[in-house]
């Protein structure tokens, strides 16, 4: 605990700086957006796009680094966050058959902090070269107007770093509670744990949906999307699931978790990952299909931007490769248990997630097309790798599965059924 | 009934679920096909116990969500594009996007249907009466009642030397004859 706060003192310190740093920058090209605030009000609508851009519509070389690294962001954050929701979900629903595979996604979550925090001051640094809305003055720009209460520079660096703190203690909570119950096996781990699913799980459904939108949607500050939220979150716990199939399987064959898992938590991973590719499906769908119906401009120059040039194909690839082809796939029931299909489909699913939060957040600096820098992978399997290390520091700190769970022995018992010609003794 | 007329086959009675287990495994082991399980309450394990095979009922699933998917998009094109073409909020004569939710509405009903009327003929279902409801005791296979039953049409179905496997083998607590 000590040491915690001790990163903690070091963690305020160091956003306080970057904030600073963002700001300071924000000032400097104050004046640059102002002349092209100008433009884009005459324009009518000002599509997201503003001073950044060169001329070219190319970045400036800051802008595209923080593009980049927002996108391998986004996608970290979608682990954490899904991991933390599986969390939640077994808690909320008192499940048995996910007790084993729990620690997995405790270890997964509790990155949130300190990591995902430290790995967000370069994006609060960054901040003024990434978000357009950040340099224009809510005086000339009426959907900035009406959104200040929310999109100010205040409000942007004090709830960012607030929100992943928030979510980082809360994993760790989740996961303190959960390593003293390996201790002492008191059932009252398990109720606390209940109690704070219970009421964490709205906290966790509205500040996800806010944070959404200060890092992903405030790209294009002026777009309306209440399921923006729920639509990043589907995209996270489906790449998650993926994920997790994969991890405790691997850990299954290498040792830590083969006493504890069987058929029985890799079919259900399976079919929770099947069930979310179709959920994903239906609230990208829903969010598309009520914009394509009610054509408000301040609603559709959204898709209309993701539409131009090489955007409409990554579009499509969303459709058929983050929803049609998983779906057809993943249908027959012997393919969720089987890992010559599932370890190639979890790499598509992270490829798939990675191109989504690449659709959200790259027609920005590159309105006319998909393009790809140096960076994106870089930033990509960087952040992954780090993550990646303090996740299996984080796992090797602890037990690998709740040793004392009030649920544990209900999940591995499983029905020990001979094999056909086995002799049954009495 | 006539006395030449061949039985149906052999039920036989168990005291509790892990009797009925057992002796499922050594009948799935003794290799007969026309034989079933009966107990009050679904027994854990018992389709690994019995042997089964995954139902194919899926496929009657998979066929009537193909189904109804086509019929909602061609249903659709059909009525607002090339029978009575209608432009309704400006929007085009036909796309799959406002014909989806139609569509995927009748994937989830013809799949439903598919689903219920592919298990009623899997299971050979509705039927009126079935030999093993003329036995007294088998009313207690929706109380407290055990039962394994297999069928006389079965390949390695011999009258003396299945009941004595029943019997003595599986330890069933009774074994009686099914007429047909």
């Amino acid at each position: 605990m000590k040491s915690l706060f001790q990163n903690f003192r070091v963690l305020v310190a160091l956003l306080v700086v970057s904030g600073l740093l963002g700001w300071a920058t924000g000032g400097l090209q104050a004046a640059d957006a102002a002349t092209t605030n100008a433009v884009a009000s005459a324009d009518g609508h000002a599509h997201g796009v503003d001073g950044h851009v060169h001329a070219g519509g190319e970045p400036d070389f800051l802008a595209q680094i923080g593009y980049s690294y927002l996108t391998a962001y986004m996608f970290c954050l979608s682990l954490c966050m899904g991991a933390l929701f599986l969390v939640f979900l077994h808690h909320l629903f008192d499940a048995s058959w996910s007790a084993p595979v729990r620690r997995v996604a405790e270890q997964m979550s509790a990155v949130l902090f300190p990591w995902m925090l430290v790995l967000l001051l370069p994006i609060l640094a960054l901040q003024s070269k990434i978000y357009p809305w950040l340099s224009i003055d809510p005086a000339t720009d009426h959907s900035l107007d009406v959104k200040k209460i929310l999109f100010n520079r205040i409000a942007f660096n004090v709830l960012v770093p607030a929100l992943v703190l928030s979510w980082g203690l809360i994993a760790h909570t989740f996961r303190r509670w959960s390593i003293a119950q390996d201790k002492d096996g008191a059932a009252i781990w398990t109720k606390k744990s209940r109690v704070l699913a219970a009421v964490g799980i709205f906290y966790f459904a509205f500040s996800l949906t806010l944070g959404c939108f200060y890092l992903m949607k405030s790209l294009q500050h002026q777009f309306f999307s209440t399921m923006y939220g729920v639509y990043y979150f589907a995209g996270s716990v489906w790449t998650t699931l993926a994920t997790v199939w994969v991890v405790v399987l691997y850990f299954k064959d290498r040792g830590p978790l083969s006493q504890v898992i069987s058929k029985r938590q890799i079919q259900d991973l399976g079919v929770l990952f099947f069930a979310f590719t179709v959920f994903y499906a239906y609230i990208h769908f829903s969010q598309y299909f009520l914009i394509w119906n009610a054509a408000i401009p301040e609603e559709t120059f959204w898709y209309v931007g993701r539409e131009q040039g090489s955007w409409k194909w990554v579009g499509f690839t969303i459709l058929f490769g983050h929803f049609f082809v998983p779906f057809l796939v993943l249908l027959n029931q012997d393919v969720k248990m089987n890992p010559a299909i599932m370890v190639p489909m979890a790499a598509w699913a992270w490829l798939m997630h990675y191109v989504d939060m690449t659709f959200n957040i790259m027609p920005v600096p590159h309105p006319h097309g998909l393009h790809v820098t140096f960076w994106d992978p870089l930033f990509w399997a960087g952040m992954v790798s780090v993550l990646g290390y303090f996740f299996l520091k984080n796992f090797r700190s602890a037990a690998p599965y709740p040793l004392r769970d009030p649920r544990l022995k209900e999940a591995v018992t499983h029905h020990e059924v001979p094999a056909p010609g086995a002799t049954v003794h009495h | 009934m006539s006395a030449s007329s061949k039985p149906y086959g052999l039920l036989a009675e168990f005291e509790t679920p892990a009797a009925l287990m057992d002796a499922a495994i050594r009948c799935r082991d003794a290799g007969f096909t026309k034989w079933d399980v009966h107990s009050p309450f679904p027994i854990h394990g018992m389709d690994d116990a019995m042997g089964l095979k995954k139902s194919p009922v899926g496929w009657f699933t998979f066929a009537g969500g193909v189904t109804g998917f086509t019929t909602g998009m061609t249903m659709i094109w059909f009525m607002n594009k090339a029978d009575y073409p209608l432009v309704v909020g400006g929007k085009p004569l036909f796309t799959p996007l406002y014909a989806f939710p139609v569509s995927y509405e009748l994937t989830i009903l013809l799949g439903a249907f598919a689903t219920l009327f592919g298990m009623l003929f899997l299971n050979r279902l509705p039927r009126l009466h079935h030999p093993l409801l003329k036995v007294e005791r088998f009313k207690r296979a929706t109380d407290d009642g055990f039962f394994i039953s297999i069928e006389s049409a079965d390949p390695k179905f011999s009258a003396e030397a299945t009941r004595q496997f029943l019997s003595v083998d599986c330890h069933a607590n009774a074994v009686e004859t099914v007429e047909e």
